[in-house]
């Protein structure tokens, strides 16, 4: 008979020898195991989503005649809106493109639109992440800026086989290159703390000293253009405050993130076209 | 071999009811997290051998979806099943309220280490701690509404798959 000592050891014994053989396992079997985890329970999440799809389908055909035809009007009126817009874009492309030929500039990078439905929104205190429905299967890279109707989403983190892991820009771990509207100081955002009951919010450093904002005249803060995926000029947030930083030379700030962050239900991919 | 399936089949349940919860929760800005739940029918009920299987396998699964390195919540659950299967002969396990009790009192621990190693990301730590206080009081009270139904519906799939759970001394 073994001695009782040992036998309250034996279990600590074979987790420690189980953790020995887990750190020397090759980090292609570890992806390997992820990867399969992970599709195993994608469906579930899809099969939730597409439920989600269903009954906003059922609430919409409670609607009567009246409501639709309205929304009709609103929407015929807004697509008309947008078409003054298209060629306005148009002819600005254009000159875009003439003066890229005149003064011989690099173009800017170009992007297919891909649109995807959120499958699953999962925000922490840790973390800040959400799974949308396209993946390998629609062309999705890793990297990929990912905008909605507000600015800035994220940009995807993982791509799987027929979904994406799109890393938020209210994710602590998210960094970026910005500036603020009219100005093109180059300036560095993070992602913040996430409060209970509150809007997302980012943290920024390196601001000039003659950038003044507050919560009652806040300023736009945009993506600059530099050093990553994202395009210029796409809104990231609001500036609520800006206070000079310890070193005298710059200032740090917040950012108050949109709201809508918390409820998405849709994201735009910006694939680029032609990837470095 | 059954009784591992069994009871990662019913972690799979519980991954997808929560996940569904904090995806309706994150317009409150509010995040539940049930680590405690994945550790401690298994570590009570089941020999080590399975339950060990059974609570890495389901470790494993949140690893899989979590921006952690991974492995990292698997360590975390093996560790809480290997201390709670050593105390088990001196607890009444086979008492709902126990049950939930060590299922608080281990998600408090898993919660805790998990923020210490995450937390650091954060421009500012002190502040991040509210809102984890805050999500850790929120999955405490949810552990104890679900965790008598959780653990009712682990004893009776174990039933339902013929595998006999080990008799209580």
């Amino acid at each position: 008979m073994q001695p009782k000592r040992f036998d309250q050891a034996r279990p600590f014994l074979t987790l420690g020898i189980l953790i020995a053989g887990w750190l020397v396992v090759p980090v292609a079997v570890k992806s390997f195991v992820r990867a399969s985890f992970f599709e195993f329970q994608a469906p579930l999440a899809v099969a939730a989503s597409h439920v989600r799809d269903l009954q906003d389908y059922w609430g919409l055909r409670l609607h009567s005649n009246d409501e639709l035809i309205q929304a009709g009007r609103d929407l015929g009126r807004l697509t008309a809106s947008y078409e003054d817009k298209v060629q306005e874009n148009g002819a600005l492309q254009d000159e875009i493109g003439r003066l890229e030929g005149l003064l011989r500039l690099p173009s800017y990078a170009d992007f297919r639109l891909e649109h995807a439905r959120v499958v699953q929104r999962d925000f922490s205190g840790w973390w800040q992440q959400l799974v949308i429905r396209k993946g390998k299967n629609f062309g999705i890279p890793v990297g990929a800026p990912v905008i909605f109707a507000g600015g800035v989403v994220g940009r995807v983190k993982e791509v799987r086989a027929y979904t994406a892991v799109v890393e938020l820009i209210s994710d602590p771990s998210v960094r970026l290159a910005a500036k603020v509207e009219g100005d093109d100081h180059p300036i560095s955002y993070q992602g913040g703390n996430n409060p209970t009951f509150g809007p997302p919010e980012g943290v920024i450093e390196f601001v000039p000293l003659n950038i003044y904002a507050s919560s009652t005249i806040p300023k736009t803060l945009l993506t600059s253009g530099l050093g990553g995926v994202f395009p210029p000029n796409l809104v990231i947030g609001q500036i609520t405050s800006v206070e000079p930083g310890t070193d005298g030379l710059f200032k740090t700030g917040e950012v108050r993130l949109d709201p809508r962050l918390s409820s998405l239900t849709e994201v735009t991919v910006l694939v680029p076209i032609n990837p470095e | 071999m059954r009784r591992t399936v069994v009871i990662f089949l019913t972690l799979l349940v519980l991954t997808g009811i929560i996940a569904q919860a904090n995806h309706y929760l994150t317009t409150r800005h509010i995040y539940l997290f049930v680590g405690g739940l994945f550790v401690t029918f298994a570590a009570l009920r089941l020999p080590f051998g399975a339950g060990f299987g059974a609570v890495a396998l389901g470790g494993l699964l949140l690893d899989s979806t979590l921006p952690v390195r991974f492995g990292t919540l698997t360590l975390l659950f093996v560790t809480a099943y290997t201390v709670i299967f050593n105390m088990r002969d001196r607890l009444p396990r086979e008492e709902t309220a126990v049950r939930v009790l060590v299922a608080l009192i281990s998600n408090l621990a898993l919660f805790l280490v998990l923020s210490f190693v995450l937390v650091g990301d954060a421009p500012s730590p002190g502040s991040a701690w509210l809102r984890l206080f805050f999500d850790l009081l929120c999955s405490q009270i949810v552990i104890a509404l679900i965790g008598p139904w959780f653990f009712a519906l682990q004893d009776r799939a174990l039933l339902l798959a013929r595998t006999e759970p080990i008799t209580l001394d």
